[in-house]
């Protein structure tokens, strides 16, 4: 996980922003709360109008994951297609929960095993916008934006 | 009189939007270009410039002019993409789809903006609207095909132009000559209306009727099903070698508006997406998307695998498509590596749990 994450975080955060607006409101997901969940790639659908990432957690729970359309994904820095997240593969997601707690969310990063940074949000979380703390806020295992921003001092609650 | 005489006697700039005009502003929103009087509504507007354009050009295969490649919306005076909405107040509009700003009085109707006010209050709560008409892939329909933020493709022929988004395989025809009339033999009104038009030279005026009640954007005012439009669109090449299409246009509806807005939109060459091969695929949007309407009636759902809701993408189950087919069916799933939840939900959705 360590290997080239800095590197890769900080060519991430140059992305240029690509449209991100969806059909449907993001009424559902909680924008103000950004957690990360551990673990692997069941299935990526990059499909429209929405791609989708399932993923089972360390726990074996399902879990599934909105993201942006795949123009938009494909636009992105790194771009984002139908192969960048296989089965089995090891990935951390970053993303902006369902207000009702259920397993799901609105995506905002992923961090593949090898380090790389895809941003594939739609407007529903904005944790793209934390591309360069987030992978040093995984490494430090902080499990939540609150919960790293409590740690560094950092944040609108400090 | 020909149509290069008619353009040499008449001005494209008075009626038509012009090059110079557009390119003026570079990659930016180019000057509003109001048509040259006044009208009582949309089909004076439009005889007017067939008028005056004397039925127009008779293009061939040959000298159609082609918009080829992939576009994307761009900046324009209505939503979305600014810099200013005629909606709100100059420098007010809101940022992409989010709460705020301040609307603009005398643009819609007294009853019209009422609602308006509602549903900007309304989103006051999650800093968007809570539920959009799309959620379950309602067609965008017009106006509102123009700026969906999709991918789209312009195919121009000489007497039709068929333009397609690609969110919810959503296409708009247009059927043009000088006698091109308007038809509708199911009496009735659909997402993109009825369209028509006629060729200008290199400008293509669409006349647009019989359009549900839609939206501009989400967010933005809802029209009425008196909604009428009249277009002009062409396509342009700015200094800096970039394509884009501009359309300026006036959008009639006695029961949505005070007076018709003069409008003006744009589209940009998606070269990126041209590059990495991106192709418009027939996507099923309902069946792809996990998202309703809230039980409380206002917001929206969110479906996870599990329940009877959730959408198992062509999964591998067929019960609910075949269900004359044995359950088991081999091949099923919609490509040979993905996932089977459909002991997670389709058990569900018909009634076995899980």
């Amino acid at each position: 996980m360590k290997k080239g994450l800095s590197i890769v975080a900080g060519l991430a955060a140059c992305a240029i922003a690509t449209a991100a607006v969806a059909h449907h409101s993001f009424s559902m997901f909680d924008p103000s709360r950004e957690e990360v969940v551990r673990g692997t790639v069941v299935q990526w659908s990059f499909n429209s109008p929405h791609t989708l990432l399932y993923i089972e957690d360390e726990s074996g729970q399902n879990w599934v994951f909105e993201g942006n359309a795949p123009p938009s994904a494909l636009g992105r820095t790194p771009s984002i297609s139908g192969d960048t997240f296989t089965p089995g593969e090891d990935v951390v997601v970053i993303h902006c929960p369902l207000r009702d707690g259920r397993n799901g969310g609105g995506v905002g990063l992923v961090i593949d095993s090898d380090g790389t940074v895809y941003n594939p949000s739609d407007a529903g979380c904005s944790a793209n916008q934390r591309e360069a703390e987030w992978p040093e806020w995984v490494e430090a295992g902080y499990t939540s934006k609150a919960e790293a921003e409590e740690a560094t001092g950092t944040g609108d609650s400090q | 009189m020909t149509l290069r005489n008619t353009f040499a006697s008449l001005g494209t700039a008075a009626v038509l939007a012009t090059g110079a005009a557009t390119t003026a502003l570079a990659q930016g929103l180019p000057d509003l270009v109001p048509p040259p009087r006044t009208f009582a509504n949309s089909t004076e507007h439009y005889q007017f410039l067939l008028d005056m354009y004397d039925g127009g050009t008779e293009h061939t295969y040959e000298t159609v002019p082609t918009w080829e490649g992939l576009w994307e919306a761009g900046p324009n005076n209505v939503a979305l993409r600014g810099p200013n909405s005629v909606f709100f107040e100059e420098g007010t509009q809101p940022r992409g789809l989010a709460a705020g700003g301040t609307i603009r009085e005398g643009v819609l109707s007294e009853e019209y903006h009422a609602a308006f006010v509602q549903r900007r209050e309304a989103m006051e709560e999650f800093n968007e609207q809570p539920y959009d008409r799309l959620t379950t892939c309602e067609p965008a329909g017009m106006p509102r095909w123009l700026l969906e933020p999709y991918v789209r493709e312009w195919v121009n022929t000489p007497d039709q132009a068929w333009w397609m988004n690609d969110l919810a395989n959503d296409t708009r025809r247009i059927y043009i000559g000088a006698d091109a009339e308007h038809v509708n033999i199911e009496g009735t009104h659909f997402p993109n209306g009825d369209s028509i038009g006629f060729w200008a030279g290199e400008h293509l005026v669409v006349h647009t009727v019989d359009v549900w009640p839609m939206d501009y954007f989400r967010g933005y005012p809802p029209t009425s099903n008196q909604f009428e439009a009249v277009e002009v669109y062409h396509m342009e090449t700015l200094p800096n070698g970039t394509q884009r299409i501009v359309m300026q246009g006036t959008f009639y509806d006695e029961l949505g508006l005070a007076e018709p807005i003069d409008v003006v939109y744009t589209w940009r060459r998606a070269m990126q997406l041209e590059s990495v091969d991106y192709r418009i695929r027939h996507w099923e949007c309902e069946s792809n998307s996990q998202t309703r309407l809230a039980a409380d009636g206002r917001t929206t759902a969110f479906a996870v695998p599990g329940e009877a809701e959730y959408n198992d993408i062509r999964g591998a189950d067929i019960r609910l498509r075949a269900p004359d087919l044995p359950a088991d069916l081999s091949g099923q799933t919609r490509d040979p590596d993905a996932a089977d939840f459909s002991n997670m939900s389709l058990d569900a959705a018909l009634g076995g749990g899980n």
